[in-house]
């Protein structure tokens, strides 16, 4: 046998240079980041609340990774836009698990878009964190997979009846509601609690989201002579049912809005003094009495230019939430992240996080809903008492009665 | 509020919305009288009024009523200018294909608006978006009103135009019998081309005067389109006064059908109607060809 010949000298050279290269990189490139998938709404109606929860996303990006990020690697969210649509969710989970494998996900705005999401990912075995998606339905479903930091539509509905109950008093109601899962869901929560405590629901109108004339179905609830007008709308719709309230001179002892489009800065502009004495309950308010809340609303403030939203605080408690539970799992497994997220404790500027299983939800954190009243163009927290910053006006002053524009 | 009481203002905000559902579906009823084409990119050209008065409104402070003196005679050279790049070529073409390219057309203005003011729906909040006059213990919407009393002259005018003017009697020529019409000396393709244009400056104010009231979004032409094709059939396509009966018919039945029967199945309702109408009478309301 032929000795072997050494190797060509220019081979032999680029190839040590090849595999030094290859040995040296990962270091020159650093710790690879841990990837988090993010959908939320960035075009379409709903695209102002998205870019709040984009920024409460990115926010906490910043806030995680200047301390170092997460066991010893910086978090990277991986942002995808569902237009506010529900087949848009589908494809932007089964891009985020199958094409940009990330280790989990959080999302999205609509419950709708929400409620989709989660069961892709619940089948794919992602843990999946819901920060704004009210309808019950998101976590009734038994998925082990799927965890949620707000509180659900149901809440919405019983804190804000609770709080009438106890002020308003009233014996009658009538809904106005959008027909997707958010207003279907919230309308039938709304139903369910007056029933148990007495109180008539006298109509429950239904509409298609984006319609632009309320007057004939809000003339039918004036018809009926309801003492509150609880409506359940996204900010655009809400904004034309309260002037257009005023249009057909509607006057309930009061009206009461189901957080969502009626608890943002856009809702103020858009009705103006329209929306004066409105009810409307939220997830969370700057005035809230938790740990890092103030601080979280000013940074916000300083970073944004705009005081945050319910949603901003939502999507930062999220990543706070999955930064901790990374620490304690160890590993970005999936089902250590999920053991891990389920033994979550936490304490965050939106509140206290820890999810848990009762009367049917699974993995729910049990979030306490305030309600506000929009008081001389601002938003005052009024109920319950104990976080209560102003008084809760009732019965309000007729349209005709208040001061003209 | 007693039920008669409840009838009335129904009645009488259907009207009002019935209105601009006339100024919407007018043009397009012209347009179809005279071209015989159907144009899908009607919603889209009320788009470019819509947000050619927000422009108005947020960049030099006017007035949505009070930029319609600029907005029609801008929006009758756009469609001015469509027709002839576009729609000429094609007037002879197949029907299918016509269809094709005003539907490419709404995409195309749709898709630019998203590019030129993004996703994000606007408002034109004004002093009188929300106000309300009394007659009695009636309300009504201010800015609905006045938009029906601009409709009101913009029709009346419409119509003197047509029937007394030499031009309008030359429209209505072409849009009866294109060959005779040419064959007497009028020229056919100038005609459609002007015609084009009042049906896009009509359409165009009916978008400024959408703006205190609802909002805009790339998305908002679509929807429109819809409401403009049925006001037009309900009519008689290329019949005005059809055009006026059905668009306040239109409204009227989506009023009544959302208090008496349902709200959330108001615009199936008007479609009922617009079946129902077709059904018993299928050239529409008033005939087609009379305009």
């Amino acid at each position: 046998m032929r000795a072997m010949k050494p190797l060509p000298p220019k081979l032999f050279v680029w190839t040590v240079l090849l595999l030094s290269i290859l040995l040296i990189a990962p270091s020159l490139w650093g710790a690879e980041p841990i990837r988090i998938g993010v959908i939320t709404t960035l075009t379409g109606p709903e695209a102002p609340l998205g870019s709040a929860q984009k920024n409460g996303y990115d926010l906490a990006l910043k806030a995680i990774n200047a301390k170092g990020g997460v066991l010893g690697r910086p978090l990277e969210l991986v942002y995808e836009d569902d237009g506010g649509k529900t087949q848009g969710a589908i494809s932007a989970v089964e891009s985020l698990i199958g094409r940009q494998k990330v280790v989990a996900i959080s999302g999205a705005y609509t419950s709708q878009s929400t409620f989709s999401a989660g069961g892709v990912a619940n089948r794919n075995g992602i843990p999946f964190l819901c920060p704004t998606g009210a309808s019950d339905e998101i976590t009734r479903q038994g998925f082990e997979w799927v965890f949620r930091i707000n509180a659900p539509s149901s809440v919405y509905a019983s804190s804000m009846m609770e709080a009438l109950r106890r002020t308003v008093q009233p014996k009658s109601l009538a809904i106005i509601h959008e027909s997707t899962l958010f207003g279907s869901s919230t309308a039938k929560s709304i139903q369910e609690d007056a029933k148990k405590n007495g109180i008539e629901v006298r109509l429950v109108e239904q509409y298609e989201k984006g319609a632009a004339d309320f007057k004939p179905t809000l003339l039918k609830i004036k018809g009926s002579q309801p003492d509150v007008v609880f409506m359940v709308s996204y900010v655009q719709d809400a904004i034309l049912l309260m002037r257009q309230a005023h249009e057909v001179d509607l006057n309930p002892k009061v009206f009461a809005g189901a957080g969502a489009g009626f608890t943002t800065p856009e809702f103020l502009q858009g009705a103006g003094r329209d929306a004066e004495y409105l009810l409307t309950n939220t997830q969370w308010a700057p005035d809230a009495p938790f740990p890092g809340s103030k601080e979280f609303a000013a940074d916000y403030q300083k970073t944004y230019g705009r005081p945050p939203t319910y949603h901003a605080a939502e999507s930062y408690a999220t990543v706070l939430v999955l930064a901790d539970a990374l620490r304690r799992a160890g590993a970005t497994d999936p089902a250590k992240l999920r053991d891990a997220l389920n033994q979550t404790d936490l304490m965050t500027p939106f509140g206290p996080i820890k999810f848990e299983n009762y009367d049917g939800f699974t993995h729910q954190n049990r979030h306490a809903m305030p309600v506000l009243q929009i008081l001389k163009g601002q938003y005052v927290t009024v109920w319950p008492p104990s976080f209560a910053t102003g008084k809760l006006i009732s019965p309000i002053p007729p349209w005709k009665e208040r001061a003209q524009k | 509020m007693s039920p008669v009481l409840i009838f009335v203002q129904t009645l009488l905000s259907g009207l009002l919305t019935g209105g601009l559902y006339v100024q919407i579906g007018i043009g397009l009823s012209l347009i179809f009288g005279v071209m015989r084409i159907i144009n899908f990119a009607h919603g889209e050209l009320m788009l470019v009024g819509m947000y050619l008065s927000y422009a108005l409104f947020t960049i030099f402070g006017i007035d949505p009523f009070l930029s319609l003196i600029i907005v029609a005679p801008v929006l009758f050279f756009v469609g001015a200018a469509i027709e002839r790049i576009f729609i000429q070529p094609v007037s002879r073409a197949k029907e299918e294909n016509q269809i094709l390219l005003t539907v490419g057309l709404s995409l195309i203005i749709s898709n630019g608006f998203l590019l030129l003011f993004g996703a994000d729906y606007r408002n034109v909040t004004t002093s009188y978006s929300g106000s309300v006059f009394y007659l009695g213990p009636i309300s009504l919407s201010l800015p609905m009103s006045l938009s029906f009393l601009v409709t009101l002259v913009m029709t009346v005018s419409l119509y003197l135009f047509l029937m007394k003017s030499w031009t309008g009697r030359a429209i209505r020529a072409t849009a009866e019998d294109r060959e005779a019409a040419m064959l007497i000396g009028i020229d056919a393709r100038r005609m459609g081309l002007i015609a084009f244009g009042i049906g896009t400056a009509l359409v165009g104010v009916a978008g400024s005067l959408l703006d205190p009231i609802y909002y805009i979004f790339p998305g908002a032409g679509g929807p429109f389109t819809l409401k403009a094709f049925v006001v037009t059939v309900l009519g008689g396509m290329g019949s005005i006064t059809g055009a006026m009966a059905g668009g306040l018919l239109l409204g009227v039945a989506e009023s009544l059908g959302a208090v008496y029967l349902s709200s959330g199945y108001k615009d199936a309702i008007g479609l009922l109607l617009f079946l129902g109408v077709l059904l018993v009478k299928p050239s529409g309301l008033f005939g087609r060809s009379r305009l």
